[in-house]
This record gives C-alpha cells, structure tokens and sequence, in this order.
C-alpha cells in the first residue's frame, strides 16, 4: 500500500492525530489553527471546484461580479461571445485589484493604479502609452493577461477552480448528481437568482458552518426549536423530542464529501394538510404537493428535463437540504406562510473563508425564472425571512458557531474532540434509484464524517 | 418586472433621504412630536419592551432594508440593490419574529445589549393627510454575552409616520445599512 504524504504541523501534530479515522473524531484545534488554515488555502481553496455565483447574475455581454475563491479575489465576466470567465483578480503589474466594483459592465478592465488593461476574458488589451512599450519586452501581451480559473456551468451556477488539470467537474460531483440535478436543472429556463447575494461576516472558522453544511440534520431539533415551535416540523414543542417526524428520512452522500438530506413528501405532506398520500399517481402526489420551488405549471418540466427515477424521487423523498463540499449549504425548503402561501424557499450559501477566524456568509436566494411573478416575490420573502442575514433559523447558527471556535483555542479546550459517532451506515433501502453513499431513518452523522474524510483526501495530498 | 441580475443598474437605487419637498421644520411641534416618537421607539426596542414597539406599527407596514452594492464610474453613486434586502416585512412577518423571541430564539437568548443612537432626524409631509416622511441616522451598539467586542450597524432609515388617535404609527421604514457586507453576524434584532 501506498505510503500517504500526508501532513505534519510545525510542532509535530499531523492530521492524523487531528482527524481520527478510528474513533470518527475531530480535534477542536482543527476550528482555530492557523497553520492549518494556511494549507487549507493552498490544497482545498486552490484545488477544487468553488461556486461563485450564478450566470442570471450577468446575463449581458460585459456584465461582471467579483467574488473570491478562499482568498484569491476574482472577476467573473461574460465577454462578447457569451462566454463566462473567471480570472484573478490581481494586475500582473503590480499586483493592485483590477477591478473596484463588486459588479457592473465594462469591456474593458483598466487598472487605477498604472492603467493596464483587460478585456472581460482576462486578456491583456496594453498599458497606457503604447510607443513606449510599458509591459516592458521580456514577456509578450498572451502572457500578461489575468490569470484565468476553469470554469463550469452547472445548472447556471458558476464553479471555477484555480486547479487547472485537476479533476473535471463530474468527478468532483460524482454520485451526487444524480441527486443535485433534482435541485438545479429541472426546468426548461433554470433558476434565476433573485437580486445581488447577502453578505456578511461571522467571527468563526470557515468549517464551522463547512461542516454543519454536510448535512447536520440533528441540530435542527434543539437549535432550530422555534421551527418546531411554529409547527412547520411536525410535533408540537412538548413532544419534539419524541416525536419528530421532520428529523427522518434519507440522508445522501458520496465520498467526495458532498451531501443532501431527502425527506418523505408523504411525511411532509401529512404534517402540512393531514391528507394521505396513499393510492395516489406520481403526478397527482405531485401536484398535491409540489417540490420546493416547483408551481403546478411547471411540472410538466420536470418529467422533461428529469429521468422518470429522478421526479419519482422529487415526488417521493425530495432532496431538501445539504451541501457540496467544502463551503456550500443548500436549502431548498418548504416553507408553509402563515397568510397560507408555501411556495418554499430556494437558498445557496457560502461559507468564504477571510483568515482563521473569520467566515463570510454569502446568502444567494433563487427561484425558478419561468415561475410567476407573485410566487418569486413570495419565494424571495419566505428565504429572507428563514436564512441568511435576518432569517428566523440561522440566525441561531449564526450566533453559536462563534462560540465554538473561541472554545477551540484553550489549550486544554482544543484537543477535545467533536464527535461523529451516531453512525447508520451505507444501507441502500430496496429499489432505491440512485447511486451513492445512502443513510435511511434517522438523520446521524454518517454525512457529516464524510465531509471531513474528503476534506482529510484533500489535506493530505501534496500542494 | 424589475431586471434582478446583479449587474444591471436600477434606477431607484440612487434613491436616499426625503423625497416630498414639503419640510417640517425643525422645532415645530410636529417635528418634536415625531422625534420623541423615534425616541421612544429606541427605547422600547432597547428595554426590549416588544409589546410596546408593536404597537407603534402600522398594521399596513412594509419594513424592508435593501443590501448595498458598490460600484465605479458613471454609476458609482447607484449603490442601493432593491431587488434583494436583508429585511422584507410586513406586519404578519414582524410579529412572527416577535412571537418567536418570546418563545426559543438563542440567538437573543441571552437577550443582546443594545443602545440605538437616532440621529440627523429630517421630517417633510408626505402625500396622505396626517403622514410624515421622517429620515434618520441609525448608530447601533450591540453587546452578545461577555464578549467584550460589541457589533455595530449605521444605516439611514426612510420612514413614513401616520398620525392616529393613540400617538404615530410607523407605515414604511427602509432601512439602508452603510455596509455591503455586514459586520453584524445576524439581524435578530430590529433596526
């Protein structure tokens, strides 16, 4: 067997004395350190697929957003072809941001500092002064462009990674398409994200809500009890922990770290209108109770666009919450409104790293863009008020994950151990659809542990 | 249909401050009335007195705060995104929030210190008899726990203000916060 390079911190610490495959424990150091956080941005934020937005964001010729990928800035431009490029946001000059703007349109890019330009593919238009040649003559004008990411479309979402011949985009989501193709890539038009992301910064370490993200399905029960509270989880707050019907499912995932948990529509519907599910068709169950985000007009186009497996999935067990490795959360959520209205919620998150110690949180809300206008306005209220900034379920998160990284620096706190030891097991039930990793009943931390067996696949592999 | 894309300009964004030219001046009693009001309000939102502030709201209210955006050039001036905000309420939604802090809500549970600061207070009659449009400065401290670093927001509030038989009720508030991205690690509170 092959020896693993592995790797060791300065005072002799490895990582496997820090993530213990054995007893599925993690030690606290890992939520502080910075040493850590250093190679974390040179083999997982250098090395694998990132998402950065979403291609509705700059529909025009021009059109640009500037987001990072970990720390490196980037400009994310259409350029005339159509074509959307993800460049660093660094003048090869000098080294100045290129681009001030958070977003806007320009065909070129001039730096304010000495004015070298780019156009929106990243590459170099000249310096000012052209007799005077002022890029100099040791490099030519192909070599000074910015420096370009790969880029991947999927469903509309902009992924890119610096990680030029590293795995392609499919291999990165290996099994889970299956799963996420349920999510994003549904209806004929795709998604549409509503307006510019929430953004804001929490102090905590970046895998505080990394990890969350890997599908926590139990935290929801004591963190989350005003859910249970308002009567959208089923169970009243008497008998949350003994009956907790949103807390079952199955949970999904796959080795490369990415997760979803898929509740029973049945389950769900049952706890909404206390009508049976039971004899029904597939798409009288669905029009009984639409996926997330999906209106009675656009079913249709999930038998279109889906396999028959993956809307009998939708139809079935939906895919609701989870995340794609390493800082991605997804919600896309039933959300019953007390004026009756439930026609769910449609998030992605961010969690971009800004040092050990601090995490921005960038909260883009969706819905589909042929669904009517009434039900987007809906969608967008039902996702401001349940996540991100102000939203009623995370601005618990928000205000515990700090707490845990301020208990990982003790010098006694940080070598105790989180604990990924409530496990089901890969059992796949019978006629389950699709592939994967499969975790029925009971949300555990089978998903969880996986997150952080990828994010160790990644740490130990050399830079 | 407005154009959401994050790119594109919106027109209104440039929108700040009062728009009906009709002031009330300061020192009128009109003028002094509405700041006491605002006074009160911070009050009741500090003391965490909820049952008070919900009184003083409109049962029309819209309290909405659009995320900020910026920009260079020709549009550089045109940093306010309407198209996605950090709050969009209507009474419904407020009192759903202020149900919930009653019950489980950790994130004010210990109860956040807070001292609103209200300041700049312009006041115009807006189009309806009896409203007023009334613009302020917000400074906002905020103490979690013992954490000894406080986080804060300042933001301008656009409000209209409808005078009724128990004192003014709050029927707009738009809330635009100085920051794109927030340093404030959630908004369970009210601005």
């Amino acid at each position: 067997m092959l020896h693993q390079p592995g790797l060791v911190l300065s005072d002799g610490v490895s990582i496997d004395d820090l993530i213990n495959r054995d007893m599925n424990e993690v030690s606290m150091r890992v939520m502080s350190d910075e040493e850590l956080y250093r190679h974390e941005m040179e083999r997982i934020f250098a090395k694998t697929w990132l998402l950065l937005g979403h291609e509705s964001e700059i529909p025009k010729s021009g059109d640009f957003i500037v987001r990072d990928m970990g720390e490196d800035n980037v400009l994310i431009a259409r350029d005339r072809a159509g074509q959307i490029n993800v460049s660093l946001n660094v003048c090869p000059h000098r080294g100045m941001r290129v681009c001030t703007a958070e977003a806007g349109n320009a065909q070129m890019h001039r730096c304010i500092y000495h004015g070298w330009a780019f156009r929106p593919d990243g590459s170099f238009i000249g310096a000012p002064i052209e007799k005077e040649q002022m890029h100099g003559d040791k490099r030519s004008k192909e070599e000074l462009g910015l420096k370009k990411a790969r880029v991947q479309l999927y469903g509309g979402l902009i992924f890119a990674t610096f990680n030029i011949d590293g795995p392609s985009f499919d291999e990165f989501l290996g099994e889970s398409k299956f799963y996420f193709d349920q999510l994003f890539c549904r209806t004929d038009s795709g998604l549409e994200l509503l307006g510019p992301p929430q953004r804001f910064v929490l102090p905590c370490n970046w895998k505080i809500p990394g990890e969350q993200s890997g599908s926590d399905g139990f935290h929801t029960l004591t963190l989350h009890r005003s859910l249970m509270e308002g009567g959208v989880m089923g169970g009243t707050p008497e008998s949350i922990y003994d009956n907790a019907p949103g807390m079952y499912g199955v949970d999904i995932s796959c080795e490369q770290g990415h997760s979803l948990r898929c509740l029973e529509a049945a389950q769900t519907f049952k706890m909404f209108s206390n009508v049976s599910f039971e004899g029904k068709t597939l798409e009288e169950r669905l029009n009984l109770l639409p996926p997330p985000g999906i209106t009675k007009d656009l079913i249709p186009q999930l038998f279109k666009n889906l396999t028959p497996t993956q809307v009998e999935m939708l139809a079935s067990c939906p895919p609701q919450v989870g995340g794609m490795f390493p800082n991605v959360l997804v919600a896309f959520i039933f959300a019953p409104r007390t004026d009756g209205g439930a026609s769910g919620a449609l998030a992605l998150h961010t969690y971009v790293p800004r040092g050990p110690n601090r995490v921005e949180f960038v909260n883009y809300i969706f819905a589909e863009r042929d669904a009517p206008e009434n039900v987007k306005r809906d969608m967008l209220q039902n996702s401001i008020q349940q996540t991100g900034t102000s939203g009623t379920i995370e601005q618990d998160d928000a205000d515990t994950w700090p707490a845990i990284m301020r208990n990982s620096r003790g010098a006694v706190s940080k070598t105790m151990t989180l604990k990924y030891q409530a496990l089901t097991g890969h059992q796949k039930p019978d006629g389950w659809p699709g592939g994967g990793l499969i975790y029925p009943g009971f949300t555990k931390d089978d998903t969880q542990w996986n997150w952080w067996l990828a994010y160790y696949r990644l740490m130990t592999q050399a830079a | 249909m407005s154009d959401r894309s994050t790119a594109a300009v919106d027109k209104s964004s440039v929108l700040r401050g009062l728009v009906s030219t009709k002031r009330v001046r300061l020192g009128s009693e009109i003028y002094n009335l509405l700041l006491e009001t605002l006074y009160d309000e911070a009050a009741a939102l500090d003391e965490r007195r909820f049952d008070d502030w919900a009184a003083m709201l409109g049962e029309d209210i819209t309290y909405t705060a659009p995320v900020r955006l910026t920009r260079v050039g020709p549009n550089r001036d045109r940093d306010v995104a309407r198209t996605m905000m950090h709050f969009d309420e209507d009474y419904n939604s407020l009192m759903m929030r202020l149900g919930r802090l009653k019950k489980t809500a950790w994130a004010e549970d210990p109860p956040s210190r807070t001292r609103r600061f209200v300041t700049n207070v312009r006041v115009a009659e807006a189009e309806a008899a009896g409203e007023y449009e009334v613009v302020s400065y917000l400074y906002l401290e905020r103490s979690r726990g013992d954490n000894p670093d406080n986080e804060s927001v300042t933001a301008e509030r656009r409000d209209i203000w409808r005078k009724s038989e128990d004192g003014f009720k709050l029927a707009r508030r738009e809330i635009i916060v100085d920051q794109s991205v927030l340093s404030m690690s959630n908004f369970a509170i009210f601005l």
